[in-house]
Formats: structure tokens, sequence, C-alpha cells
């Protein structure tokens, strides 16, 4: 994706996060010009050298991941789910005070017994001893979930991906737990839901990140460290490995 | 890494796989082959998280989730269990397994394993010394003279915490958590400082209503009953764990030393506790006994009381043979008496069994790195 020594940047292409991006690039006095017709490429006035790409917000992540783009605005939570170890190869810049969202583990208000994490380990082994089989999890979340678990040493479980929708997963019978994202949780409690008191997994935000596996030559350093500066971004790359 | 491996290796491995296999088979154990792609579900459903995360998977042409065996033991089993195989069964194994190594880019993607299954056997302590007799058998066949030993048994904390006064769920609790460093110790603190308190209502009717109130909420996969019972079971709980019990525990869970040293430090501090654990000692030792008639230096055994393994699947006695200077595991195995019903059996089924990491028993031998 990248071309000859320019820094790939990609931000979100629609819906509030693309707004809220917009808002955050004006306040910063970056101001982008389209440079094609269906408005998917983009480049900053007065910045040349700055290649934008407008990508959906999971495209962004698994680019960064990848090493495609050098910089990219997308979810924490995606970020965080796009690999079980960003470390090294994704550095979290700065954060951006928009696009918050909670990645939650909920049950069934009916679960009245179940309150902590510690109560769900007790529940989903007694399910396992008593029906052979384990408790089905539905998320979106697959990493973040098996790391979080595995932190509170529940082992009894399985994950059921979740295309949409998850929170009818119980209702559906698909899953008896969720893991999910939510702002208020409205939606949760709408479908008979409760977070777990110590079941907020990550307090998800916008977030300005750089991929370390991306080729950072002298120039796209500089470029992008004028980028980090006119956003207040207090960052240093890591130098490359000589 | 991935291992590429040459005609001179191949040619050793192939030699060590002959011999390995031949006094398998001269034990009774038949080799047999599960094939090295799986369906997912079968390691990610029943495994700890250990052997989840490390496990490989990927999507075949119609969408079914697959993985590369990360072991042979769990197809192995499923395949006994699903043909119902007269018992007691012996297997042995030598083949390619596939474990992601996420921290350590150094270690190798794929390895041979080497190894048996006794599944079924009724006699624990016989099972456990046929095993530990043949790992040792095996790595002489191969050539190695100088090893070392660790062992531990989870059955011993097992005992004692059916000793214990303590709620049935905190017992399993306290089991199951057996294998997370430090968080029994936790446990045993909360429990001996007895600060628990429950938000639930003390009166069973009370409870009922809670439940009644959340009317339209899934029950998601519980019945009414069992929610029932585990709140009251919360709200009855009474804790009260001799604050000296409590430390007794933690202090034998930090004990590692060589087995006869190890043995009578146990003893001391189950005596300050007043408890007992003959019937398990007596097995540790009986497995003492069956290393020295091998010829086993027992001031090369260390005993591990918190060993248990980073696999969760293991349930008494487990063992691992390692390299001279202690650095290397070359052999592991133990007891696994709960996977078979896991994997479908319809009763209880015994297993005990080892695995030889065959490339680094090589290396030991003939002192490559």
């Amino acid at each position: 994706m990248t071309t000859n020594s320019s820094l790939a940047l990609a931000i979100p292409s629609k819906g509030r996060l693309k707004e809220k991006c917009d808002e955050t690039f004006a306040a910063a006095g970056i101001r982008l010009e389209q440079s094609n017709a269906r408005g998917y490429r983009a480049t900053i006035s007065g910045l040349p050298g700055v290649e934008v790409m407008l990508l959906s917000a999971s495209e962004i992540a698994s680019a960064l991941l990848a090493g495609d783009i050098h910089l990219g605005i997308t979810g924490e939570d995606l970020l965080r789910e796009s690999a079980p170890e960003i470390e090294g190869r994704i550095a979290l810049v700065k954060k951006l005070d928009f696009g918050f969202a909670d990645v939650v583990v909920a049950v069934s208000n009916a679960w009245i017994d179940v309150s902590t994490m510690a109560d769900l380990d007790d529940v989903c082994a007694a399910y396992a001893a008593q029906h052979k089989k384990r408790l089905r999890v539905a998320t979106k979340y697959a990493h973040i979930t098996r790391g979080f678990f595995a932190h509170n040493g529940i082992a009894d479980y399985r994950i059921v991906p979740s295309a949409g929708a998850t929170e009818g997963a119980l209702a559906a019978g698909t899953a008896e737990v969720i893991v999910d994202i939510t702002t208020t949780g409205a939606t949760l409690r709408d479908n008979g839901l409760k977070i777990l008191d110590d079941g907020v997994i990550l307090k998800s935000q916008a977030t300005l990140a750089a991929s370390l596996t991306a080729e950072w030559d002298a120039e796209t350093r500089g470029v992008c460290a004028t980028l980090l500066g006119k956003l207040g971004a207090d960052f240093m790359l890591p130098l490359p490995h000589l | 890494m991935f291992p590429y491996y040459k005609p001179a290796d191949i040619e050793a491995l192939n030699r060590q796989a002959v011999t390995l296999l031949k006094l398998f088979a001269e034990h009774g154990y038949a080799r047999e082959e599960p094939s090295v792609l799986q369906p997912a579900a079968l390691f990610l459903d029943r495994s700890g998280e250990e052997i989840r995360r490390r496990t490989f998977t990927l999507t075949d042409p119609s969408g079914r989730d697959l993985a590369l065996r990360p072991d042979l033991t769990i197809p192995i089993a499923k395949t006994l269990v699903e043909e119902a195989r007269p018992l007691p069964a012996r297997v042995s194994y030598n083949g390619p397994v596939f474990r992601h190594e996420p921290n350590a880019p150094e270690k190798p993607v794929q390895f041979f394993q080497a190894g048996i299954e006794l599944l079924g056997a009724d006699d624990r302590a016989g099972g456990d010394a046929e095993i530990l007799t043949i790992a040792i058998a095996a790595v002489r066949a191969a050539g190695l003279t100088d090893f070392t030993l660790r062992m531990g048994d989870l059955g011993l904390f097992g005992a004692l915490v059916d000793d214990l006064e303590l709620p049935a769920h905190w017992r399993s609790r306290l089991k199951r958590h057996f294998w997370r460093p430090g968080y029994v110790e936790t446990l045993l603190t909360r429990i001996g400082h007895g600060d628990e308190t429950s938000r639930l209502p003390q009166e069973a009717r009370e409870i009922e209503a809670l439940l009644d109130v959340q009317g339209e909420a899934p029950l998601a996969g519980r019945t009414r009953a069992e929610i029932i019972a585990r709140a009251r079971a919360e709200v009855s709980e009474v804790l009260k764990l001799d604050g000296n019990v409590a430390g007794a525990i933690t202090r034998l869970l930090d004990i590692s030393a060589p087995i006869e040293t190890a043995l009578a430090d146990i003893r001391a501090l189950l005596k300050t506790a007043g408890a007992s654990l003959d019937a398990e000692l007596a097995a540790v030792e009986a497995r003492l006994a069956v290393l020295k008639a091998l010829g086993v230096d027992p001031a090369r055994i260390t005993f591990t009381a918190h060993f248990g393994r980073s696999m969760e699947y293991y349930t008494g006695f487990v063992f691992e043979l390692r390299s001279a200077d202690g650095a290397t595991e070359l052999a592991g195995g133990g007891r696994y008496d709960n996977l078979l019903e896991l994997l479908g059996a319809p009763k209880p089924v015994t297993a005990v069994g080892c695995a030889l990491h065959t490339e680094r028993l090589l290396s030991a031998i003939t002192g490559a790195a």
C-alpha cells in the first residue's frame, strides 16, 4: 500500500469515527484534500509526503499489524483484538478522546448468584462437570476474551464467534455468556443482561497508532514527527534495529 | 523457528524412533497414528488456556475450523472412546506435533514426540510405576545415561483440600486453581481472613423473589433450581479455616527439594497442621522405590509440591525427565483421569502416559546444542 517514502496514514472511512476524526484534524489545523473522485485517498495540504487512506476501522487495525501503513486511527479494542500480542508490532501513540466503548463480560440478570469473574469461574466449572460440555461465550473479541479469561483463571468455556448482535445470543440460545462492547449499557439492559463487577476488560477509545513493522526511513520518520507534533502527540518512534 | 531436517538428522531421528517404538512394543504398546489435521474443537473446547493459545488453527475451504495437532494424547484418547475399545488399552505413537511459540521465536513450531498411553488400568500405582519404568528405559535405550527428574502429585494437594472444613465449591475452587502460580495462596489468605460476605438475602423466598423480578431475563443454560441452589450455598457459607492450616498449605506448596528431604519436610509440616496424607505419601514413596530399583539416585530427583505442569488435564502423578543440568525437559508425563470422560466416555477411565521430546533427547545424547 505504501509508495516510495511517503508516510501512509489511514483514517476511518465512515460513521461517527470519521466525523470525530475530521473534527480532531480540523482542530489541529490539518486540512485533507481528496486526491481521487471516490474519496478513498487524500493528501494533507501543506504537508507533502503523507498519503492518507480512508479504510474501515478493522482494516486499519490489520493494516497496522501487517506493516502496510505507518500510522492509523482506529479503536483500541480493534487494535488489541487484531493479535494476542501487539507489543513490538503496534505502538499506541495517542488516545483521541472520542469513540469511547467498553469491552465487557455480561451475563443474564437471571443469574442472581453471579456478580464477579470468580462467580463465573465457579459456574463454568459446575456447568462443565454437570453437562460434560463447556459454557459458550459469544463474542467478536476472541483474542481479548481468551486473554482476560486466562488472567482470571477460567478454563472451562468455549468461544462462539459472533458476527453481529452479540447481545441477542442468550435469548437466541446460542451462548450463555457474552463479551461485547457497550457505551451506555442500555442495549445490554434491554436484553436482560448485566456487566460483571470486575468484568470490564478494556476501556477503549479511538487511538492514533503507529506500526512498528512498517518500513520506516529517515523521510517517513521526519514527516511522522511533523504530523504528530501538529496532533500534539508526545511520542518517539523506537529506533530501528540495525 | 521452522526446523529443517538434513539427511543425517533424519537418519539419527529414524534410528532413535525404531529403538523407542521397539521398546514400547516389548511392553505391549502398539503404535497408532491420528492425522495431523484434527477438528479444532477437539483441542479448543477441552484443553486449558496453555494448550489453547499454543494451537495452530485454520479454516478449511468449506469453513470448518481445523487444528494442527498440538499433541497426540487427545486425538488417541478420543478415538479409543469413540470406538469403545476394550480396556485396559496400551498405545504408543511417534510423530510431529505443532506448537505456536508467541514469546519464544527461537523454539521450533513443530517437533517430534514419541510416547505411550495406558488407558483404563484400574491399578493406579501399578500404572504410574509402569509408565515411569518405560520412560526411564526409553531414554536409556536411546543412549542417555545421566539425567535428573522432577516429580509432583496433584493428589497430595487434592486430598489436603478435601480434608478442610470448607464449603464444597471452595474446595473445588482451590483444586481447580492449583496450577495457577500465586492464586491458590491468595485464595487461602482470603479464606483465612474470613472476610467473604454475600450480597444476597438470607431467606430462601427472598432469593426466589429476586429471581422472579428478573422475569424476562434468559436462564442461559442453567435451571432455576441450579441458580437458587448456588445462591443459597453462597449465603450459607461460613469460612472458618484455621489460619495455621491455611499457612501450612501455603508452606507446603513452596516445598521443592531432593525427594527424600521434601518428603520429610512435608511430614513435619502436616504434623504441625494436624493433617495426615498417609495414602498419598505412600504412593509417592512407592514411586521412589521404583526409581531406586531402576538405579536412579534419589539425590537426582526433585519433588516439587506445586508442580502440576502447565497442562490442566493432569490429575495426579506428574513427572519431567530433564537433562543432567536440569535445564532442558526431555520427557514428561503423568496421570489424567478426567480426560476420557470429558471426551465422551460414559464413565470415568483412568489414564496415564508420557511423551518424549525426541529431538532434544538426541541433542542431549550427542552433546549438540
